[in-house]
């Protein structure tokens, strides 16, 4: 009797877990915008990257705009092994990165340095 | 001519059954010792008119050294047996899901803007402390303090050394970078494959401590913990893996290296460093002496146990995030 209580306890505990790693943000922020025929796509770092998912036009010049704001955890360590980057951003400041000219269907993918915060980029 | 089983704990490879056969025959009194690993007992013929508690003391001084204990009575079973894996896991697993509610609440984002001083380096410090860095920094403290209690070494003395080991060589790393102006401490792939070291590390340990290769005896090649109890009585060594958390893979102690080679010089970077080191310091000393009262309190069995799951989970957590930061996999979660 008393282990049921104890794997219903067990049970809830793991489900939790699920929750918090499966969780998070999913809807997709106006980040990208075009200027003199270059797209800039703008993230937030600190705590964390925001949005976690953008979605850009492929075949033209891009630019990655990353901001830090007071940021001393993991997301000030960048890397972005598609195009062999890896950098501590500023504490504070925009670190531009240039993407070239990405293809469709070919995602980018950034996370930091010890892997607990990532995102990603869709051309399409 | 008696002949006596004790219960032995402490047995971790093949090699201790020689090692205790070895000691035990060495004692006049005794005719012939047998360790039977699998059971956890020793069969021991004795000429001895001592009562079998008194041989069982007896023994165990001369083998306590080693880290072995003899009992009448199966310890473990006294306090309440299997049933305590039922309690660990629990324990464990809801520290594990409050540890990830305070990642991901985002209280620990607090922007700390401007110059970093000192006292700033010494509040990122302490938040660096409860921050996903826990995960791998202070599940490597818990593992290896929890163990060496269990072990029986002298944890006080470890713990201090490790400590001031961490805290000298921060401050005199900081400076060091304050001087070169330098980024030496800051190779990802470098820091990265460190944190898969400490994580398989502290998986092997959690593993242990829940007691998976006591119960079903998958005993590791001997002398991998050989080597392990070997290195748990060397002075230098908690000097050494204090020194060796400069490089495991933290966000906020990457981020600090940057301020302090960027400080330009040796006295400033020496004083971000320590201050930083300083502000991480209360938590990862709660967690190495808490082990230690724990372990020699009554509940140890269940603090050994759910430790365990605690370790196992930040083990498992830092392995995957080390390899999704090594490009080896896809990034699974987002804390």
């Amino acid at each position: 009797m008393h282990k049921v209580v104890l794997i219903i306890v067990i049970f809830s505990l793991v489900v939790a877990l699920g929750v918090i790693f499966a969780g998070g943000e999913k809807t997709s922020v106006q980040n990208v915008e075009i200027k003199n025929g270059v797209q800039y796509i703008t993230i937030d770092a600190k705590g964390g990257y925001s949005p976690r998912t953008s979605s850009a036009k492929a075949d033209i010049p891009t630019k990655l705009i990353i901001k830090t704001d007071g940021t001393y955890d993991c997301s000030a360590s960048l890397v972005i092994r598609s195009i062999g980057f890896q950098k501590i951003l500023p504490q504070t400041g925009e670190t531009e990165i240039d993407l070239g000219t990405p293809k469709a269907r070919e995602p980018l993918q950034g996370v930091c340095g010890m892997g607990m915060y990532s995102f990603v980029i869709n051309f399409s | 001519m008696n002949k006596y089983t004790f219960h032995v704990t402490g047995t971790h490879c093949a090699a201790c059954k020689i090692l205790i056969e070895d000691v035990l025959k060495e004692q006049v009194f005794i005719k012939n010792a047998e360790v039977n690993l699998k059971k956890e007992t020793v069969e021991v013929e004795t000429d001895s008119e001592q009562s079998i508690e008194e041989l069982a003391e007896a023994l165990t001084s001369k083998i306590k050294p080693n880290g072995y204990t003899l009992s009448v009575v199966r310890q473990g079973l006294t306090t309440g047996g299997k049933e305590i894996i039922w309690k660990a896991i629990p324990i464990g697993l809801a520290f594990l899901v409050l540890f990830f509610i305070l990642q991901k609440s985002g209280i620990l984002n607090i922007g700390i803007g401007g110059q970093a001083t000192p006292t700033t380096s010494f509040i990122i410090g302490l938040i660096a402390s409860v921050s996903s860095c826990l995960a791998i920094v202070g599940g490597l403290v818990l593992s290896l303090s929890a163990k060496i209690s269990q072990d029986n070494v002298s944890d006080t003395k470890t713990f201090l050394l490790f400590h001031i080991g961490r805290l000298v060589s921060f401050a005199l790393l900081g400076g060091v970078l304050g001087l070169v102006g330098n980024a030496i401490g800051i190779n990802f792939t470098f820091t990265a494959i460190l944190g898969l070291v400490a994580s398989l590390v502290m998986l092997l340990l959690g593993l242990n401590l829940v007691g998976v290769f006591k119960k079903h005896k998958v005993t590791l090649p001997s002398n991998i913990f050989n080597f392990f109890r070997k290195i748990e009585h060397k002075t230098f060594t908690p000097l050494v893996i204090g020194f060796g958390t400069f490089f495991l893979p933290c966000g906020f102690t990457q981020s600090m290296q940057v301020v302090a080679f960027s400080s330009g010089s040796f006295m400033s970077g020496f004083l971000i460093m320590f201050a930083f080191a300083l502000g991480t310091l209360p938590m990862l000393a709660f967690l190495s002496f808490g082990s230690a009262s724990f372990a020699h309190g009554k509940h140890a069995p269940l603090f050994f146990k759910s430790a365990g799951v605690v370790v196992i989970g930040l083990g498992i957590f830092a392995l995957l995030s080390g390899l999704a930061g090594l490009g080896i996999i896809n990034p699974l979660f987002n804390i």
